[in-house]
């Protein structure tokens, strides 16, 4: 029995300009990814990590994202992830957060990440509503993608 | 003689409790990460910002670079200085206490070896911690590593200099411990410098396994900085092993501040700092100031008196 080795990659998006929310999706994300391996490093890179790559979670309030990758072509994503400066029309810069092996492990860790994320934002609310609307928002997972 | 009066004096200011004695290893502490290039604004803003970007990120130990160039100074003006004066940091050192640890670095362009001289009567360059060169012509890019006096080799990445270093002269620049760096900034902001950075470093990966490199940013706006694991990451482009590019961020720049240490300041087996005594009310940073001060001057006075009295025990 031969297991399948997957990477998956905790990413930021820090944008040029601060800003509250960014209109990213999963699909836009991947796109942009895919799209800047094949720049730089061609068709044969592309196609080593087309296969098993897909954007598991991307959380536009906190602005991060979880990319799952093959472990052979990891090296791949990874080197191109600081070379990007525009995904989809936003100008935005990646910040890897964390590599793991299981999913488990990058969701306990962007948890934790999200959990500081809250600390600082909160003190900025003024009401209990938005208080706990924008806990909600942040604190959402749906991970069946 | 010397070696007594050394040790009486340091052995009467440690009975004084005035002293904290730290040995090498632990001497001018600096921690991960490392970014020995940013480049100096005259804006305090633009400057605040990407110290605090650097903070976010997670490094600790950062150099702001100065460029000079050599080549331009008339020849008539020997043995007077010619490298500026560094520039004022202070108030920026201050404010970012205890996060970051901000050092000076000079870089020197230039095309012909008479820098040698120049850089061996001047004053000015004890002032910068490092010492970077970035030759221009062939002959300069050998000297800079068999006989430069610095520390690091760099290269002008926006001009895509046409410069690789040839297999004899990279192994002897290893063997003196001299560094080479690769800037990834420009890489990130124009596709010819990628082209041209990625050449450069890959020539350093055919003729000698790419020893003694070290990555640093170049930036001049927070927006091209990248956090210490993506740039370790950049490895792979520019043709090094993984743990090569992790040590490129880490333990290399750890060496290169060691070594440009040790040349400021000669052979050193110990480092002797004063810590000041310990003050019970609130006192305000001012003050430890003050008192450092007046600390350092008792130093230099107390090494002083020794010496007449160490003389008479001796004779």
């Amino acid at each position: 029995m031969v297991r399948i080795k997957n990477r998956y990659i905790a990413v930021q998006i820090v944008p040029y300009t601060p800003t509250n929310t960014l209109r990213i999706n999963d699909h836009t994300l991947s796109k942009c990814l895919l799209q800047n391996v094949e720049k730089y490093h061609g068709v044969y890179g592309l196609g080593l990590i087309e296969n098993g790559f897909r954007v598991k979670y991307c959380n536009d309030r906190t602005k991060t994202a979880i990319i799952r990758c093959l472990h052979r072509g990891q090296k791949f994503i990874s080197s191109v992830l600081p070379l990007i400066t525009l995904i989809g029309d936003v100008r935005a810069k990646f910040r890897t957060l964390y590599i793991g092996a299981t999913i488990i492990q990058c969701n306990k860790f962007i948890i934790k990440h999200q959990k500081q994320f809250l600390d600082k934002a909160m003190g900025q609310m003024a009401s209990a509503k938005e208080r706990q609307d924008l806990f909600k928002r942040v604190m959402e997972f749906d991970m069946d993608r | 003689m010397l070696e007594d009066h050394f040790c009486a004096s340091l052995a009467a200011l440690v009975a004084r409790g005035q002293l904290k004695t730290e040995n090498k290893s632990e001497m001018e502490q600096t921690n991960p990460f490392y970014d020995f290039s940013i480049i100096y604004n005259k804006d305090d803003k633009v400057m605040r910002a990407l110290l605090n970007e650097l903070v976010e990120l997670g490094y600790k130990t950062i150099a702001i670079e100065q460029s000079f160039d050599h080549s331009k100074k008339e020849p008539g003006k020997r043995g007077s200085e010619m490298f500026p004066e560094p520039h004022k940091i202070e108030h920026l050192r201050k404010e970012f206490q205890g996060k970051l640890r901000i050092l000076q670095r000079l870089t020197i362009l230039y095309v012909d070896v008479n820098v040698s001289h120049a850089m061996s009567v001047s004053l000015n360059l004890r002032k910068f911690n490092l010492i970077a060169g970035q030759p221009k012509t062939d002959a300069a890019l050998t000297h800079c590593c068999t006989t430069f006096n610095g520390d690091l080799v760099t290269f002008d990445p926006v001009a895509g200099s046409r410069l690789l270093v040839n297999r004899k002269a990279y192994q002897i620049a290893v063997r003196r411990g001299m560094f080479f760096e690769i800037k990834y900034a420009p890489a990130i902001a124009d596709s010819n410098n990628r082209k041209d950075m990625i050449k450069i470093a890959q020539n350093y990966c055919t003729k000698g396994k790419s020893k003694n490199i070290i990555f640093s940013s170049g930036a001049v706006h927070e927006f091209q900085l990248r956090g210490p694991y993506d740039v370790a990451n950049l490895a792979f482009i520019f043709g090094l092993s993984e743990d090569q590019g992790k040590n490129a961020v880490d333990r290399n720049c750890r060496q290169l501040f060691l070594k440009a240490e040790s040349r400021r300041l000669g052979k050193t087996i110990m480092f002797v700092r004063g810590n000041g005594p310990i003050v019970f009310s609130d006192s305000s940073e001012a003050e430890d100031d003050h008192e450092m001060e007046d600390l350092q001057t008792e130093l230099n006075e107390t090494s002083e008196n020794n010496q007449p009295n160490k003389r008479l025990k001796v004779h």
